[in-house]
């Protein structure tokens, strides 16, 4: 496989996982910006282990993931149910506090970050490989998850949330518990990611984890489609390829282009371009072709 | 819900090899070029990784300025080898991941690389040509962070708390400056240099200050120049953003500080911002930097007039020549080595330069002479210059020892 190839779609894989990081606590409305400091925090607590104390890769993938699902868990207790703008504030705060932390602790390589992170293997290509293979194993695992948690009682139950939070409530939904579980959820799958990409990249900076990739992340949820979980893994290898492939003259409007894109797609398509209905009548398509077959 | 995965999974392979489809193409146009007989390319082909959108593409375009100046010039005089040069222009757009994928797109064709700019994206795409045994010319930056990437990374500058210390002392010495304050931007490679300033400070007797912190998204400088003159400075260094460098000493000259001669502005905040925002306001500031814009050489003056004719009559940056002068690097180094351009000798001939490179004698640079030894130069001069009506006059020239 190709260089280019290779962080192209691993770089397009860790995007998927961010932007459904912001889909799983959206479910019940909530827009959770803290996976993005879960990422910073996992990535460098990856970059730190692997360097200083020579941890082996999966043993930092694991902790790591934990690590961003216990800073959640402990978030979502004070936050569990609360409104959308005050999980907003409280992940921008988080956010900027990581940041701020990183550039002044010297431990951390301030705002230059870390370099020189480890191969997993010895070899290059072994190594682009198996990290390849993790990250779409991560992918298919969380999505399938996704899609199983979409599909269960506790879905549903998400799903009466956002529509009516007080009408879930009168039907027994825990919102709390509910908001809790996928907070930390997503805390997880935001660690996750932070681990992948101190790997991927084999160093890291401050300037990555920002407002910037909220924007990008967001971008790719709502363009892709914010009702399910399909939106962000069609709207994210397309969304990040795009600027890879756009001529020199265009590059400057590059963010002209994803604006105009994105207020296109919500005043056209307000849920996306790909919503329950669309995954239904594909779904139905599909299985109609395969009785004909 | 299956057949749903597998259609998507179809789509992101078809983007992926649309995407691959392009590398080969441009391999493609690369082998097209071959020809001739002793030199084997049509034209030489430079890629340069630099940062053309984002928050400091303006720094981005006068290195690009320089780069394609040096292509024009030497095309001009007959080009390299017999063969004209061209600058590849390659946006990273300031993004770490965006310069991995750029830079990853060159590993297997290009002879050599310039840039990436600035250090956060050299830290993140030249260990990937590095492993590929791709020479970088990173050209703005330090031996410090070059130096992991030795032999197959450049330093346009020794290390930072060698080079810059002398500067800061003759500075302080000069206006005799007794309590000195930095304000700092946390922001690549500047906190480094303002600890350089801090060695310079303490080599002059200075006490140095407790540092104002200046936040990157700062709009309001009045909580830190209160800060900073709750202290009871009578002196003051920026090592931040040209801009907000600018606002602050227009605001501590509205609250009345006088003597400018006591404020010193680091080498990369000498920018066009510096100056269209501080406009007269910062007339007496003093600022050092690599170059003395009023050298008077004709190589100088024609780069400088040129540089004027194009930016509306302002003068050269700090950095300006800085890849003017690794394009005739390259150009010598090819040169001298007898590189062919062969596409069979690639790896050979990567390694021709990046030895040359690395320790090329008495170059011919735009200002002045060099020798690098071990990959970086241990003898560039600095300036420190005193800001008049938008010009800087020459004050002190510090060559190391």
């Amino acid at each position: 496989m190709s260089l280019p190839l290779y962080y192209y779609l691993a770089i397009t894989a860790i995007y998927i996982l961010m932007s459904w990081s912001i889909y799983i606590p959206y479910r019940v409305g909530q827009l959770h910006f803290m996976t993005v400091a879960n990422m910073a925090i996992s990535s460098y607590f990856a970059a730190l282990m692997a360097i200083n104390f020579a941890w082996p890769f999966w043993l930092v993938l694991i902790v790591g993931t934990l690590l961003g699902a216990l800073i959640g868990f402990l978030v979502s207790v004070a936050i569990g149910d609360a409104p959308c703008f005050a999980v907003v504030i409280v992940g921008f705060t988080f956010i900027y506090l990581t940041k701020t932390i990183i550039e002044n602790v010297e431990a951390f390589g301030g705002p230059l970050g870390i370099f020189s992170i480890p191969k997993v293997l010895q070899t290059s290509s072994d190594n682009r490989t198996l990290l390849l293979i993790v990250a779409y194993a991560l992918v298919l695992l969380t999505g399938f998850l996704i899609s199983r948690f979409d599909h269960s009682r506790l879905g549903r139950a998400a799903s009466a949330i956002f529509i009516d939070r007080d009408l879930a409530v009168s039907f027994g939904v825990d919102v709390k518990k509910l908001g809790m579980f996928l907070q930390t959820w997503a805390s997880a799958v935001g660690g996750m990611s932070g681990v992948m990409y101190a790997f991927i990249m084999r160093s890291i900076s401050p300037n990555h984890f920002t407002f910037h990739l909220i924007g990008v992340c967001m971008t790719m949820l709502f363009v892709g489609g914010y009702t399910t979980l399909w939106g962000a893994l069609l709207a994210a290898p397309i969304l990040w390829g795009f600027p890879l492939i756009l001529p020199e003259a265009l590059q400057s409007w590059n963010i002209v282009i994803y604006g105009v894109l994105l207020i296109v797609v919500l005043v056209i398509k307000p849920e996306g371009i790909i919503t329950r209905p669309t995954v239904k009548k594909i779904e139905s398509l599909l299985s109609r072709n395969r009785k004909k077959v | 819900m299956k057949k749903i995965l597998t259609l998507l999974m179809i789509m992101l392979l078809t983007v992926s090899f649309a995407f691959a489809g392009g590398q080969q193409e441009s391999a493609g146009s690369t082998d097209a070029a071959v020809g001739g007989s002793e030199v084997v390319v049509d034209e030489w082909e430079i890629p340069f990784l630099n940062c053309l959108t984002g928050a400091i593409a303006s720094i981005g375009e006068y290195l690009q300025w320089g780069a394609e100046y040096a292509a024009e010039q030497i095309n001009a005089e007959g080009g390299i080898a017999g063969k004209p040069v061209k600058i590849v222009r390659v946006d990273t757009a300031l993004s770490p991941e965006k310069g991995t994928v750029e830079m990853s797109k060159l590993v297997d064709d290009a002879l050599v690389v310039m840039g990436p700019v600035p250090e956060p994206v050299i830290m993140a795409a030249v260990p990937i040509a590095a492993d590929e045994g791709l020479y970088s010319f990173t050209a703005t930056t330090s031996y410090e962070y070059a130096a992991e990437y030795f032999p197959w990374a450049i330093s346009w500058f020794s290390p930072t708390d060698e080079k810059l210390p002398p500067i800061v002392t003759a500075w302080a010495e000069k206006v005799e400056a007794k309590n000195v304050v930095q304000f700092v931007e946390n922001y690549g490679a500047w906190p480094g240099m303002a600890k350089a300033h801090v060695i310079g400070l303490e080599d002059a007797g200075v006490n140095v200050l407790e540092d104002v912190e200046v936040p990157s998204d700062a709009v309001s400088f009045g909580p830190l120049i209160v800060k900073a003159l709750a202290q009871d400075p009578d002196a003051i260094v920026f090592a931040c953003n040209a801009e907000k460098a600018a606002k602050i000493i227009i605001e501590l000259r509205n609250r009345g500080w006088e003597d400018m001669n006591k404020m010193l502005v680091f080498s990369s905040a000498d920018d066009a911002a510096l100056y269209t925002t501080g406009g007269e306001k910062i007339d007496g500031v003093m600022i050092y930097n690599y170059n003395d814009p009023a050298l008077d050489t004709p190589r100088w003056n024609d780069f400088r007039q040129a540089f004027k004719d194009d930016h509306d009559g302002i003068e050269p940056f700090s950095l300006s020549p800085n890849y003017y002068d690794a394009v005739y690097m390259i150009k010598r180094a090819i040169e001298d080595t007898g590189i062919t351009g062969d596409p069979k000798k690639l790896a050979e001939e990567r390694i021709k330069i990046r030895d040359y490179c690395n320790d090329i004698q008495n170059f011919e640079g735009l200002q002045y002479n060099w020798t690098n030894k071990g990959g970086y130069p241990a003898d560039k001069p600095l300036f420190l210059f005193e800001i008049q009506d938008g010009q800087k006059v020459l004050v002190e020239k510090i060559i190391p020892e």
